[in-house]
């Protein structure tokens, strides 16, 4: 097996490209797009071959898109900092929640325990939209309709049971003898917690903790319809580029490279523990 | 130190009782093995002094404290386990460290206990080292030092040496006495292989089926095993068992082997016309040219360390295995005569398969003279 | 038993040629196995037995050399074609026939009549203990039991050459002894020239009529088990073969008064008379002041005199009792068959007879000398 023909090779090559290229050619036109005006985008047929403009990032970036019928002002980079607090807000309140939660599931099993586990996963098959128009009603009633919290807290929909079950994994996957010796070497629950169990899940948090962050960045349905335009995160926020007067193609490309680039380099930066984390939620879920 | 009394102890896992009211004393300062096959719950015995497993009945006590609701924490126990267990993102040091962070010593009498139990056990030169850079030696070597580094009163050794090859686990077996001698600690060894056992052991718990079946000296559990299994357990290669029937007449008890007399305690009068298994060592067998002996066909020889093992077929075709020093002489093929030590030959009942003890008159028992 | 049936010339095995990664698992390796001779591979993991054993099977390519089988040049021919039998560490049973129906499977080349099949099945089903089991199907045996059907599934086909891999590392051990007395009269009696590959030196001192020691991809020495505990060609061999292992300690060697003398570490000192070591043998020991010698733990006599030794353990296992004891700067340790009742802290003599001194070059680790003579 591991002695391959040439020819093996670069067919093997060929086949590899070929699905390298099927997967990044969306993010590939996106940011063809993103450097094109309208105009050059919206002919017909469409060519490669253009003269490249940063004025999508710049209106952008400004806030301001003069385009030839009206100026609108865009709030883009406010968009970009709620996605940033939002997620990050999410991930840090259910990492505070799912850590503890997941050892106990992986360490305590008690009557019910598989059933307690498998409902709160299954918040995760629910369509959204089923919760989504009760949760408006009362949030509006009890005055978290339009706030970080009240959005962080609905975002647990996607982060706790992710972290939940990837990270009980990877707890159900220390050996118990660890924490036992620990303990019998005189130390108590809690620091034989710390000092054994955390660091040594470290990397499975870690994939957790990213993957969250990841699929709570890309949530778009919860935002839309529970925050107004000051809270709303960049998937919402791209939205804005349908205006009255025609589709903002450049700006909305520009929009997505800028809101994706920081998912894009966060999952090629931690891509090891990613794919660990995924394959072990999926093993062991 | 303290003596380690058990109680009664029942522990259940959903259904299947694995450990059955298993009650024994392990005195101050001795050795007692817990021996068993696999899924005896020799394990989850220790795991219940330990406190990892809470039993569902039964008392422990040390040092007549009862510590059934201590957690492990506070027991002031020290264990090694069968995979050692080390702590993989700490080194060598920290692992045989964690006992005296917990008791918070000073940084200078850690690293001063540290390094002499590392030197005890040799590890000095890796102290440094994670576990993953240590060979199995080395871990398994760690893992005793981690445990011993408190001077616990109480140890607990998992198999420590299962999974280190026979060199090591040869030199440890050598070594291990004086270790423990010198904690003075009251511990409980488990572990499967008899050797180990008969060579570490004040005493031997043999445990079966979640009960102990006997309990004694190395010397009571070989010499006088309870039951045809515990003799089966102990001794390579396997003590021969021949299905028979005792029978008396006026030279005593004795039974027959392929139409030889073969002469039987005479405190075993309680056997005669019982169906019977005799149980005889392959040491307590030899060649013989006297025509007495009983007459076999030689299968097959096959060297054995310094012994040389032979199987033999008796003329009714019963297998028997004989041992003897190596270069001893003796037939290589054919056919030949073998004889037997009677002294060591044991009775079993068939039905019971437990052992049938002779008894002599003049009261009591002749056991302990044996 | 003369003709030789199995034939390895000069057989080198690489992995991952001109790579970085290259291993040279075996080396130059020449072994040439009698008809009806049973041959055992013994190393530590890593030394290259399976590699060998993988390319007289037929399931890894030989790099450079050749094998030849009854006759036939084999190393190029598919498995199936080489005529050899197989019972493999991983058992390999096919889970959905029953016990019966896998070693049953192993005749079907032989076109055999059904009672015929039905026969041989039983007779080794018998011989392996396995009767009881022959209707249940693989997954619900134990693994000993397994072990013993992959045995016997391996040992019923008749082949040229019949080859065990680890065939009983997972047997329970009260059945151990037995069956190695079975299975060696098994293939004694029918004639059959067997290799096994194992890393338990009981296993091959039992089955083997001779053992090929390999380390690193090099045999050691290929030799009767007899031989390689009586004259081990070095170091290496003196000290993996024999339980408890060879004593070893490092030597200097002078002659005093017309005594050979061998200082040891701590003061210790071995001599014997001149006349007990060929003239030949003394030259070399001279020549060489700096050797290691060795000497096996059964020859180690305790006696009243001799150079003094402190008893650190001595435990009894039932048929024989092990005894340390500190001596000469390290551990001496000795095994009678009796039961002895030295105590520990207790002093004793330690003698070690000429004729069970092995003689080691310290530096290459060969063997000079077997008791009095040159090695």
């Amino acid at each position: 097996m591991d002695h391959m023909s040439p020819v093996e090779k670069g067919l093997r090559g060929i086949a590899l490209s070929a699905v390298v290229l099927f997967f990044m050619f969306p993010i590939f036109w996106i940011v063809l797009m993103s450097l094109q005006t309208n105009e050059t985008i919206l002919r017909s047929p469409p060519s490669m071959v253009f003269e490249p403009t940063f004025r999508n990032y710049i209106a952008i970036v400004t806030g301001k898109l003069d385009s030839n019928v009206a100026s609108m002002d865009i709030t883009f980079m406010r968009n970009l900092w709620n996605s940033i607090l939002l997620s990050a807000g999410s991930v840090a309140v259910a990492l505070l929640l799912g850590v503890p939660a997941a050892y106990a599931f992986a360490r305590h099993k008690f009557r019910g325990s598989e059933e307690v586990a498998f409902t709160l996963l299954s918040f995760r098959f629910a369509p959204p939209l089923l919760v989504l128009l009760p949760l408006s009603l009362y949030f509006q009633q009890i005055g978290l309709a339009n706030t970080y919290i009240g959005l962080i807290w609905v975002y647990q929909l996607i982060c706790l049971p992710l972290i939940l079950w990837i990270v009980r994994g990877y707890f159900e996957d220390i050996s118990p003898d660890l924490e036992h010796a620990y303990r019998i070497a005189g130390h108590s629950w809690l620091s034989t917690f710390r000092r054994i169990a955390l660091p040594l899940a470290g990397p499975g948090i870690a994939a957790a903790g990213l993957l969250a962050f990841i699929f709570a960045w890309n949530n778009f349905i919860f935002a839309l319809v529970l925050a107004s335009a000051d809270k709303q995160p960049v998937t919402v926020g791209a939205l804005a580029f349908v205006t009255a007067s025609g589709i903002q193609y450049g700006q909305i490309a520009a929009a997505i490279v800028l809101s994706i680039a920081p998912t894009l380099a966060l999952a090629l930066y931690a891509q090891r523990y990613l794919v660990e984390g995924l394959s072990l939620g999926a093993v062991k879920g | 130190m303290p003596e380690l009394r058990i109680e009664n102890l029942t522990k259940r896992f959903k259904n299947e009782t694995v450990l059955d009211g298993v009650s024994f004393t392990v005195a101050e300062g001795e050795t007692t093995i817990l021996f068993g096959p696999s899924g005896a719950g020799k394990t989850v015995l220790l795991r219940c002094i330990a406190g990892a497993v809470d039993p569902e009945e039964g008392r422990i006590t040390i040092g007549g404290n009862d510590i059934s609701d201590v957690p492990p924490e506070h027991r002031g126990i020290g264990m090694a386990f069968q995979n050692f267990a080390l702590f993989p993102h700490m080194t060598a040091f920290d692992n045989i460290a964690s006992p005296l962070t917990a008791r918070r010593w000073s940084r200078e009498k850690i690293q001063e206990g540290v390094e002499q139990v590392a030197k005890l056990l040799k590890i000095g030169h890796v102290l440094s080292h994670p576990p993953r850079a240590l060979s199995n030696g080395q871990k398994q070597r760690t893992a005793l030092a981690r445990a011993l580094a408190a001077s616990p009163e109480i140890l607990l050794l998992d198999d420590p040496l299962r999974n280190v090859d026979a060199k090591l686990r040869f030199e440890m077996r050598l070594e291990l006495p004086r270790l423990l001698a010198d904690q003075g600690a009251t511990v409980i060894y488990v572990t499967q292989d008899y050797k180990e056992a008969m060579a570490l052991g004040d005493r031997i718990a043999v445990l079966s089926g979640g009960r102990i079946a006997q309990i004694g000296t190395p010397e009571d559990i070989y010499r006088r095993p309870a039951s045809v299994e515990i003799a089966r357990h102990f001794g390579d290669p396997t003590i021969n068992l021949l299905d028979v029937v005792p029978e008396k007449d006026g030279g005593g008890v004795f039974t027959r082997l392929s139409d030889q007399r073969v002469p039987l305690d005479s405190g075993l009068e309680a056997a005669v016309g019982r169906d019977c298994v005799l149980g005889l060592r392959p040491e307590a067998l030899r060649f013989s040219d006297s025509p007495d002996g009983i007459p076999v066909e030689i299968e097959a020889e096959t060297p054995f360390n310094e012994k040389t093992v032979t199987l033999v077929v008796t003329a009714r075709k019963r297998e028997i295995l004989i041992s003897r020093p190596a270069g001893t002489a003796a037939p290589g093929s054919g056919t030949a005569r073998i004889e037997v030590d009677a002294t060591d030959a044991l009775l079993f009942d068939r039905a019971t398969q437990e052992r049938i003890a002779p008894q002599h008159r003049g009261g009591g028992k002749s056991e302990a003279a044996a | 038993m003369s003709k030789a049936m199995l034939n390895l010339q000069a057989v080198d095995k690489f992995y991952n040629p001109g790579s970085v990664h290259e291993v040279h698992a075996v080396q130059g390796l020449d072994m040439a196995v009698a008809e009806g001779e049973i041959v055992a591979l013994l190393g530590s993991s890593g030394c290259g037995k399976t590699s060998t054993l993988r390319m007289i099977a037929g399931f890894e390519e030989v790099s450079k050399g050749s094998i030849q089988l009854a006759g036939r040049d084999i190393h190029r021919l598919a498995p199936a074609k080489r005529n050899v039998a197989m019972a493999f560490e991983g058992y390999s049973l096919y889970p959905p026939l029953t016990v019966q129906e896998n070693i049953a499977f192993a005749l079907k080349s032989q076109s055999l009549a059904k009672d015929a099949v039905a026969r041989q099945v039983a007779e080794i089903a018998q011989l392996l203990e396995i009767e009881e089991v022959l209707e249940r199907y693989p997954s619900s045996i134990s693994g000993g039991q397994q072990q013993r059907v992959s045995l016997g599934r391996a040992l019923i086909r008749s082949a040229d050459l019949h080859l065990l891999d680890e065939p009983m590392g997972q047997l329970e051990p009260q059945l151990r002894a037995l069956l190695r007395g079975r299975i060696k009269h098994f293939i004694k009696e029918r004639g059959l020239t067997a290799i096994l590959v194992t890393h338990d030196q009981t296993e091959a001192n039992a089955l083997a009529d001779r053992i090929a020691v390999m380390e690193e991809g090099v045999l050691q020495q290929f030799d009767t088990p007899a031989n390689l505990k009586n004259r081990p060609a070095n170091l290496f061999t003196g000290a993996f073969i024999g339980e408890p292992p060879m004593n070893v300690f490092d030597a200097e060697v002078r002659s005093e008064a017309g005594r050979l003398v061998f200082g040891l570490g701590g003061g210790v000192t071995l001599d014997y008379a001149e006349n007990e070591f060929s003239l030949a043998l003394r030259a070399a020991l001279l020549k060489k002041p700096q050797v290691t010698i060795g000497v096996r733990p059964h020859a180690v006599r305790i006696t009243d005199e001799g150079a003094k030794a402190e008893i650190t353990a001595n435990q009894w296992l039932g048929d024989q009792t092990h005894i340390a004891a500190r001596f000469a700067g390290g551990a001496i340790v000795s095994v009678e068959h009796d039961r002895t009742r030295y105590a520990k802290g207790e002093t004793i003599g330690v003698a070690l007879a000429s004729e069970d001194l092995h003689v080691f070059d310290t530096r290459s680790g060969m063997a000079i000398s077997h008791g009095g003579a040159l090695a």
